[in-house]
This record gives structure tokens, sequence and C-alpha cells, in this order.
């Protein structure tokens, strides 16, 4: 009796192209089955899917749904009531890392997860994770380098940098809002924006003055200004690349009020208390004493009628009657 | 009796009267100023002069009001002098007095107090007779019109009698002095035809007259009062208009006519009757056409001009001194830190005394002023008394050393005692530049007089005008410009020691006004 010979013939090489051909449809296939589940956040199940992708080899799309079990892009559950079997999309794709970081590093990373908006201080990360200074800038440093985690410097604690997630913006607390640019108060920006609401209130005054012959009430009324009007108006004149609040402006004027250059009032509008500002005048143009030399002296205490500082020959007084 | 030893108030007043009235009395007047009350027999120990310089300083001062004496506590025989500060202090506001009764009157008032301020205390007729004099060398005015003037000024109670003997008082050793409320102001019959005869005759004194016994004086209250109603009055201009301080003049006569001059609140004054006096007044038509807005503007105001008290008569109206004062207070404290610390100092300033107790932190935020700025300008004002520290400790801790809060406040009373003292030394550094100014250059001041009288004399003589010229030149150009140059320096400092005065006229009443109060 002859063996019936098998002649084993190699795997042909056509099933190659088809094998990255599968890959290409597999990540195509990926991408669409993942799509679907942000389309139907509820989570999908397998009759979504055919209706989807009615040409779909039923292998090809259990390969992939378990290639994205396991990177955890989505996850399997069961949904209440009927226990039917649902797919649905993974938001955390963090919690991944834990295959590509260190376990040290994901605990550095769950504290900072938590400090949330607010961040956290390097001290801080030491004390609730327990592991020593050196270790965590290491840490802090690759973590940094995989755009994981951003440092924001902070005004509260002077020029210190907590941690936060890349992808968080700051909380206002730490950044100071409008003012501050980088962890630097921004004098000067302050002092254009003060000049700016002073000059509107002036030309205001000097507006409602030429209404004189209608009486001292009217002028006065005519010259105050809201401070959501002075923030309109400061919006409008573009001097700063973003837009005011109107409680930032506020602060600015209660400055303007702290001066003595302005006085507020509260005025009801309707339902709501705004308040309302304009221009006022000291009581004095300026106190007397300080029109003698003596009045702005810097060193009228050690003045006296024996030694070296005495009116006799005071540099002032001379500076002064020239 | 160096000066070392006298506050700086007492400074000025014994420079004033080193000044005004000369050396013994200034001496005298020192001593009395540190010591007190003090017998006749103390002081020609304490100062060194003779017992009759002594008694001659003495009666010069109470003549014009500087010392008052009483019955010594421990030896009801002997008398104690003591200066009154606050007359003394006075002397420095004579020209202010004249300034202001020739614009509120005319020229033969402010003659009539002028005479008065020189002769101290003297008798209507006295006064009146040399006003005479004074003035008829331009041959205006006759003896009743300046009786008339006269009875001006006491009606508006610038001018005061003095106390008269007590009854009982030649029985005491030392007499005792007490006048009536209802005669303060009374002026007495005076006869105006010896007056006119004696000025016919070219008399240089009146002889004795019917109301020799009722001397008068300037009563000084009244004209601080005048003061201060001045500077309300440009500070309600300044916050309004110049209408609204005409208006407030007008309320602030009101109010005086009707108040008790010491009460810290004035009495009430109604709608209707201030409405009265402006129509009565011949104002301005704008104020007629908007009294109503003009009164509501002054009393809506925060400075507290005017206060509304009720709504009696279409409102009631009546000033709080110690409000109003405290408001001018802060604006001169305001302005002097100001002027030396700069204006983010003084927005600090403004804000710890707005909010009372703050923290460093607080303070530059809400100030909005860069964090070294703002201590390094908090710490100023700290060094020099502007605010003060408190400190509130923490948590209670036996072991650990506690954290406390530090918080920065104004406490206006001392802040303006602090203030006041400096402008007391101001002013009298101010006196002494003066001073030094004048006797170092008193050789070539008193050539330079000599020279214009003489020059003067000539000139009314018809000497020609070349002799004239070639005295002139004697003096070469550089001394005269010199000299010129002396005297503007000399009327700067007056200036300046007027201005120091202001500003101590407004803290001087917010203390006063502040202790009444309490």
């Amino acid at each position: 009796m002859a063996l019936k010979v098998v002649i084993k013939k190699e795997k042909v090489d056509d099933a190659r192209p088809r094998q990255s051909a599968r890959d290409d449809d597999k990540t195509e296939i990926e991408a669409r089955i993942l799509e679907l589940l942000r389309k139907y956040p509820k989570g999908i199940n397998d009759k979504i899917l055919e209706t989807h992708m009615p040409n779909l080899d039923i292998q090809i799309r259990v390969d992939v749904i378990n290639d994205l079990l396991t990177k955890k892009k989505m996850k399997l559950f069961q949904a209440p009531g009927t226990n039917e079997l649902f797919w649905g999309l993974n938001e955390q794709p963090v919690s991944i890392k834990l295959k590509e970081v260190d376990k040290e590093e994901n605990v550095v990373m769950r504290i900072i997860e938590e400090a949330g908006n607010k961040g956290i201080l390097n001290k801080d990360i030491r004390d609730q994770s327990g592991l020593n200074l050196t270790t965590i800038n290491k840490i802090l440093k690759a973590l940094e380098g995989k755009n994981l985690i951003k440092s924001v410097l902070s005004i509260s604690v002077a020029k210190i940098k907590v941690y936060m997630l890349f992808d968080l913006q700051p909380d206002r607390s730490v950044t100071g809002g409008s003012w501050y640019t980088d962890g630097e108060f921004e004098s000067e920006l302050v002092d254009i924006v003060n000049q700016q609401c002073y000059r509107m209130l002036q030309q205001k005054a000097e507006a409602a003055k030429l209404k004189a012959m209608d009486g001292p009430l009217i002028v006065r009324n005519a010259s105050f200004l809201s401070s959501k009007e002075i923030c309109q108006m400061i919006s409008d004149m573009n001097i700063v690349k973003f837009n005011l609040t109107v409680e930032e402006i506020e602060a600015i004027l209660e400055t303007l009020v702290y001066d003595g250059k302005i006085e507020m009032r509260m005025v009801s509008d309707g339902d709501e208390r705004i308040k309302t500002y304009r221009i006022v005048e000291t009581l004095l143009s300026s106190a007397a004493i300080v029109r003698i030399p003596c009045g702005v002296c810097p060193v009228i205490k050690i003045c006296g009628t024996a030694g070296e500082v005495q009116p006799k020959n005071c540099v002032y007084y001379d500076q002064w009657l020239d | 009796m160096s000066s070392f030893t006298l506050g700086h108030f007492s400074q000025v007043c014994s420079q004033l009267l080193n000044h005004y009235y000369g050396e013994i009395v200034g001496q005298v007047g020192s001593y009395l100023l540190r010591r007190g009350n003090r017998m006749l027999n103390d002081i020609p120990t304490a100062t060194g002069l003779s017992i009759r310089e002594v008694k001659k300083a003495l009666a010069v001062m109470i003549q014009h009001n500087l010392v008052k004496f009483q019955a010594s506590e421990r030896n009801n025989n002997v008398a104690e002098y003591t200066m009154i500060h606050h007359n003394v202090y006075c002397l420095i506001r004579y020209p202010k007095y004249l300034y202001m009764i020739k614009r509120i009157y005319g020229t033969s008032e402010e003659i009539l107090l002028e005479i008065l301020l020189n002769l101290g205390q003297a008798s209507a007729s006295n006064v009146i007779f040399h006003s005479a004099n004074r003035l008829n060398e331009a041959n205006v005015l006759s003896p009743s019109a300046l009786h008339q003037s006269f009875q001006r000024l006491a009606q508006d109670n610038f001018i005061i009698r003095c106390p008269k003997l007590a009854e009982n008082a030649t029985l005491l050793k030392v007499p005792t002095l007490e006048i009536e409320e209802k005669e303060k102001f009374a002026v007495p019959n005076v006869e105006i035809e010896p007056i006119a005869r004696m000025l016919k005759e070219k008399a240089t004194q009146l002889g004795g007259h019917c109301d020799s016994e009722i001397i008068w004086r300037v009563n000084h209250e009244r004209f601080d009062i005048e003061l201060r109603n001045v500077i309300l009055v440009n500070a309600a201009a300044r916050r309004v208009d110049t209408t609204a301080g005409e208006l407030y003049h007008l309320i602030l006569k009101l109010w005086r006519e009707s108040s008790n001059p010491d009460s810290p609140v004035t009495t009430p004054v109604s709608y209707n009757v201030i409405k009265d006096a402006v129509r009565k007044n011949d104002s301005s038509p704008i104020l007629l056409e908007h009294f109503d807005h003009y009164l509501r503007v002054l009393y809506e105001d925060s400075a507290g001009l005017i206060d509304r008290a009720g709504d009696a008569g279409g409102g009631q109206f009546n000033l709080d001194y110690s409000k109003v004062f405290e408001n001018l207070a802060c604006a001169s404290l305001d302005s002097i830190v100001l002027e030396r610390f700069g204006s983010k100092a003084l927005r600090l300033f403004r804000l710890t005394r707005i909010q009372k107790f703050m923290e460093q932190d607080q303070m530059q935020n809400v100030a909005m002023i860069p964090a070294k700025e703002a201590k390094m300008f908090t710490y100023k004002l700290l060094e020099h008394n502007f605010l003060q520290i408190k400190e509130l400790k923490k948590g209670t801790s036996n072991f650990a050393p506690v954290k406390s809060f530090i918080l920065y406040h104004v406490e206006l009373p001392q802040v303006v005692r602090t203030t006041l003292e400096a402008s007391y030394k101001g002013l009298f550094n101010a006196m002494v530049r003066q001073m030094h100014d004048l006797t170092e250059n008193q050789r070539l001041l008193e050539k330079h007089a000599m020279l214009e009288s003489m020059l003067e004399r000539l000139k009314g003589d018809g000497v020609p005008d070349e002799e004239i010229a070639e005295l002139s030149d004697t003096m070469p150009p550089a001394e005269k410009s010199l000299v010129e140059k002396i005297h503007l320096m000399s009327d700067n400092l007056t200036l300046g020691q007027t201005q120091a005065d202001e500003t101590i006229l407004i803290l001087e009443s917010y203390l006063k006004f502040k202790s009444k109060e309490l």
C-alpha cells in the first residue's frame, strides 16, 4: 500500500497581504467602534454593531473588541434589568498608565489627580505618599516629560510651583485672576486701568457740570456712572487683551475710593442694588502745613535748637526761600 | 530757662511773647508757662529779674489778657498768677482778625479793633477817641459814627466786656472779678461831646469820662468760630460749588445766633427759617431758584456739613462739629501723608483708617499694590506713627510659640496729637528762622531803614533830585537787592506761619470737640 503523500504546502504569501489588510481594517474598525461608543454614551450591544457594520466578519469583530477590552478603551457591562451585555466607552484612559509607569509614579499621579483644580505642593505630595524627596523629584520630572502633569506658579505661596494634571485649567486662587501673569503682579496694567476709570469719571463729571443751570442736584446725579457701564466702556477700549469682569472693575474702583478721589453709592435699580461712582473733591485742597518745609521734612524728629539739624541752617528752608 | 524743657506749644508762646513784648515779659512768661500757677515772690528768684521788672511785666500781661490771677489755695491773702495759654497763642492770629473784620464790616471797625488790640483792655470812649485820632488824619469820621461801629462789633460778640470787681472785693486781699451773662455785650451810654471836644483840641489822651469803669477786650472765642467758619465754607464750596458756599455761610450764621457756643452740636434750624434768610439776604438768583436742591446736596454729602435732624417745619438741620471736624482732620492727615510719602502710602493709610483693622496681606490685596512696595510703605507709616499695631494671639499653647495676628489700625486722636505737636514745631521753626535771618542781617537792614527815612525827609523838604539820587547811591545795588531779598524771605516765612496756624486750628478743633462729645 502506498502512503498517501501529503505535500505540505508552505503558507502562501498572499495570506500576508491579507494580514496587513486585516491590520488596516482592524484599526479602521477599532476607530469606527470607538466612534459608535462615543455616539451612544449609554452603551451599544451586538445588535447595534451589526446594524452599523453589517459586512464585518464576526471573527474580526471579536478580535477588535478583545483588543479594545485589553487596552481598556472599552468595557463590558450588564444593562440593569434586562441583563443584556453592553459595550461602553471607558472614559479613564489614565488608568491605562498603570502599565506604562511605575507603581510609585502611579501613587504620585493619584495624589495629583485628587488635588484637582487647585494643584498640590511638592511638600504635600511627599507627606501624602511617604516617599523621599529625590524619588519624588525624579518621578515629577518623568511625568512632566510625558506631558501628564504640569506645574503652575502660585501667587499665594510666593513663587512656589503647584502640580496638577495637564489638561486642567488652574483655579483662580492659584493664578490670581487677570491681574497676575506668570505669578507676577502686573502693577502697570492695574495702574493703566485705574487711570482710565478715573479719566472716564472725570469726563462724566465735566459733562454734568454743563447742566449747571438745572441745579446742583441734576449736576450731581448726572455725574454718576455704574460699575457695569464702566466695565463696558473699558472693554470697548480694548486696552487689555482679555475681558474684565464687573468684579474686577469694582476692585479697581474700590482702590480709587481709597485714594479719596471718588465715592461710591448704592442705588437700587429695579430689584437689584448696583454700585455707582462719581468724582468728589477733597475737603481741603491741601493741608496748609505742607506748604512749609517743616510739614514734609523727613528729619523733623531730630530737628531742634541745638545740634546738626536746626532751622537756622536748614537746607530745606534755604531751598524754599530761594 | 532753656527751651528744651518747654513743650512745642509753649515754645511757640514764649517766642511770641519775646517778639511782641520784649525780653523781660518773655522771660516772665516762659517761667509761668513752664511752672503753671506761681506767686509773685517766686518769679524774681527763678528768672533773676528784679521785683520791679517782674511787677511791670505781670501788669502788662494782665492788661493784655495774657495772665489771670486768683487767690492761692494755700493762702487766701496771696495771689497766684497763671498764663492763659490760648490767648498767648492767639497773638499770632491778630493780623487775621483785622483782615476778617475789614472784610465783614469796613475800615472804621478795623481801626477800632486794632486800637483795642493795642491797648489790651480799654473803655469804649477811649477806644473811640484813639480811633478817631487815627482816622482824623484823613478827616473822615466823627465819633458818633465810630460809636455805632463799636456797637455793631459788640452786637456780633467780637468784643466782650471784662469782668469787674465783685461786690465784696474790697474786703479781700486778692480781689475777685465777675461779670453777669447779660451784661457781657451791653454797650453803655457813651458821651460823644467830651470826645469831640478833646479831638478838636488835638489831645493825646482822653481825660476822665463817664464809662471809664466799663472795660472791653477782644473776644478770642468768637474769632476762632469765625476762622472755623471760613474753613467750613471753603470746604462746602469745594464739594459742590460757590453758590453752595454762600448758602452754607448763611446757615452757619443762623446756627451761631441760636446755639450755645460751647456745645458740640448746634441747635436745629428749620427749613423755613433758612429759606426766609436766603430771601432776605438778596442772594444770587440761582440760589433762590434751586434752593431745595442746594440744601439737599449739602445734607446728603458724606462730609457731614449739614445733618438732617427731623422733619418739623419742613425739615430740621443742624451741624455736628465733632463729625465735620473729624472729616476735616482726616483730610489734613491725608494731605500730609500724601506729600510726605506718596499716593500709594495714602491709599494704604486711608484703607486702614476706613476699614478699622487690617492684616498686611489684606491691605496689599485690596489696595492692589505690589507686595514689596506695600510692605515698605506700611512700615514707613508705622515708623512715623501714622499706623498702630495690635497683636492678637491665635490659639493657646503652653509649649510651642504661638502664632499671632498682626493687625494695623489708625488711632485717630493719637495720630492727630502727634501731627499737632509736629505742626507746633514747624511753626516754631519758621519763627526761629525768621528771627535768625533778621538778626543776622540786622546791621544791613538798619542801615537801609535809616537811609530810607532820610530820603523821605529830604524829599519832603524839597531837596533837588540829583542830591537824593546821589545819597541813595551810597548804598550799592547789590546790598539793596539783598535787603529786598531778606524782606521777601521774611514775608514768605510769615505767610508760612499763617499756613501752619490754619492746620493747627483744624487739628485743635477736632481734639476739642472730640473731648466734648465723650
